[in-house]
């Protein structure tokens, strides 16, 4: 029976629904989210933004199993999350292994999905051009320069191809043209594969350049405040310049700039 | 002959042109700091030349004013003569004792490997499993603490009713002198591996046995070799005591029967020697140190 697809018949990726998270003692709680429902469908690129400490790390960290909501359920295709469940993750900091070359580093995720040692020298190479960083494999992760290890951290998350990409602000290190680069290589590369992504930023320009969907967030406590989908041009073939130079690239940042600009203010 | 001339060539008329070719003076930025640190190495070498003289002329002086009887003070002279007659084979005699002074700090030498291999082998994985399993921790650590604080003379006795008088209870001695601090190296590293490269290492699907084995145990891996340096550093201090019964041959030994015969001077060529090897190892140690783990302070 072929039907009009609503978005709740569909498998959701990620469902959360009354998420919290606390850190803290008992006596001092600090609630990171508070009541937080989300729901990520497959091939969707949804982007959060909010200002610094609204909680966007605690969701991802959610969604990537590393931390337990105190409240509320959350699952990934339909199971508890679990971390190493086919969920890639690029974390707000480079962490790479430094006993291990980059290279190295590459070949862990690799050596994890069991691709045959003989099989991995190439696909090392292929992830490292990937990021614009070719002919690095035989380097020191400490010889590289912050942007040039993050973009190593997101080879090394891209490597198991996950179905589930979850990014932390991976590219706030860069220099523009760089990230313009890995900007485009993320939006064309989630379209190829139709990877369903959840990415954390703090630019609004970020947001509309890649997300089918921008989840505004505030902060005390962690929320969702807004929703606004995002209907620029999808696909391999688009340039992320030039969507950039585009009207409705413009309108919708203004749109989404605005958003953020009410959602700073606590309450109505 | 050679070295001079070309010392007087490169200082020479041919000089000045040399900076030249180079391009943009990277040369010159590479350069200089190497050479600084060769004269800061000759500096401080020459400092410690300077100390050895006067500690050397301090002891002779004191020899010579006849402080001491000479049997208790031996002056340096009389320590390289005995150093000299230990090392070659004299009167049909070899060395001491039937062995060269080199024989026996081999024999020595080769105990301390022999009981740090063995204590590598066993305190490595006794530390991860400490480090990693709270209840063997609980139970375990307090008596690595407790094989640590005691001085290996104390358990000579029992090692030697256990095992008699020959190889055996010598590297069972070094052995548990060496293991307490390979352990607790061991057991400290895996516990502060940083928990943000476990949480990396986990979303890329790493398991219990993958997550210990490819990263707390790398991960740790510059502690536990600082804590084999001083493993083998006990293990020399050790190997005197182990060799204290039917310790022939062995530097031990040597000093041992030495003293027995009151030939003060051979007690000190063999401390001399037990100390410069130890010198050596150690520097060997390091070298290997940062050889095998170039991250070390870059986790
Ligand atoms: N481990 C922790 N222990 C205690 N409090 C924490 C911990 N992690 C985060 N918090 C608190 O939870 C709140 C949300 O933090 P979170 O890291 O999720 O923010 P964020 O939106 O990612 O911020 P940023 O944009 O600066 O990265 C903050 O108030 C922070 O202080
Ligand atoms: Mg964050």
């Amino acid at each position: 029976m072929p039907r009009t697809e609503e978005p709740d018949t569909r498998a959701a990726v990620v469902e959360l629904a009354g998420v919290s998270v606390r850190y803290g003692s008992a006596k001092a709680p600090v609630t990171a989210l508070d009541g937080v429902d989300v729901r990520i469908h497959a091939g969707e690129f949804v982007v959060l933004v909010g200002p610094s400490g609204c909680g966007k790390t605690s969701l991802l960290r959610v969604v990537a199993g590393f931390e337990r909501p105190a409240t509320g359920r959350a699952r990934v295709r339909g199971s508890l999350p679990r971390p190493g469940a086919g969920a890639g993750v690029v974390f707000q900091q480079p962490r790479l292994f430094p006993w291990r070359t980059v290279g190295g580093n590459l070949a862990f995720a690799l050596a994890r999905l069991g691709v045959p040692r003989s099989d991995r020298p190439g696909r090392i190479a292929e992830l490292l051009e990937r990021v614009g960083l070719p002919g690095m494999a035989g380097r020191r992760t400490w010889e590289l320069s912050g942007g040039q290890q993050q973009r190593v951290a997101l080879a090394r998350a891209l490597a198991a191809e996950p179905e589930l990409l979850l990014m932390d602000e991976p590219f706030a290190a860069l220099d523009a043209l760089t990230r313009e680069r890995l900007q485009g290589e993320v939006r064309a590369l989630a379209g190829r594969l139709g990877t369903t992504v959840l990415f954390v930023t703090h630019s609004a320009e970020e947001a509309v350049l890649l997300g089918s969907r921008v989840l505004v967030m505030a902060a005390g406590p962690g929320r969702v405040v807004a929703e606004l989908p995002v209907d620029l041009a999808r696909g391999p073939g688009t340039d992320v310049s030039a969507l950039r130079s585009s009207p409705e690239f413009a309108r919708l940042r203004g749109r989404l700039a605005e958003i953020m600009r009410r959602g700073a203010v606590p309450g109505p | 002959m050679t070295a001079p001339t070309t010392t007087t060539a490169a200082s020479g008329p041919d000089r000045p042109p040399q900076p030249v070719p180079e391009p943009a003076g990277t040369g010159a930025v590479a350069d200089s700091p190497r050479r600084d640190r060769l004269r800061e190495a000759f500096r401080w070498g020459g400092l410690r030349l300077v100390a050895l003289a006067v500690l050397l002329a301090a002891w002779q002086a004191v020899v010579s004013a006849e402080v001491w009887p000479r049997v208790l003070v031996p002056s340096p002279g009389d320590v390289w003569r005995q150093f000299v007659l230990a090392s070659t084979v004299h009167d049909g005699v070899r060395g001491y004792g039937g062995h060269l002074l080199i024989e026996h700090l081999g024999v020595s030498l080769g105990r301390i490997g022999t009981g740090s291999a063995y204590a590598v082998l066993a305190g490595v994985p006794l530390g991860l499993l400490i480090g990693t399993v709270r209840p063997l921790a609980v139970v375990l650590e307090p008596a690595v603490t407790f094989l640590r604080t005691l001085p290996p003379l104390a358990y000579l006795s029992l090692l030697v009713i256990w095992f008699g008088i020959d190889e055996a209870p010598k590297i069972w001695l070094l052995v548990i002198a060496a293991l307490p601090p390979i352990a607790a190296a061991t057991a400290a590293a895996v516990r502060t591996v940083p928990g943000q490269l476990v949480e990396a290492a986990r979303a890329l699907g790493s398991g219990p046995t993958a997550l210990l084995l490819s990263v707390r145990l790398p991960c740790a891996l510059p502690e536990i070799l600082t804590g084999v340096r001083i493993a083998v550093g006990v293990a020399y201090t050790s190997v005197v005591a182990a060799e204290t019964i039917n310790g022939v041959p062995g530097i031990g030994g040597m000093i041992r029967d030495a003293q027995r015969y009151n030939q003060t001077a051979l007690v000190i060529a063999g401390i001399l020697a037990i100390g410069l090897s130890g010198i050596v190892l150690d520097a060997l140690l390091r070298l290997v140190e940062r050889i095998a783990v170039p991250w070390r302070g870059r986790v």
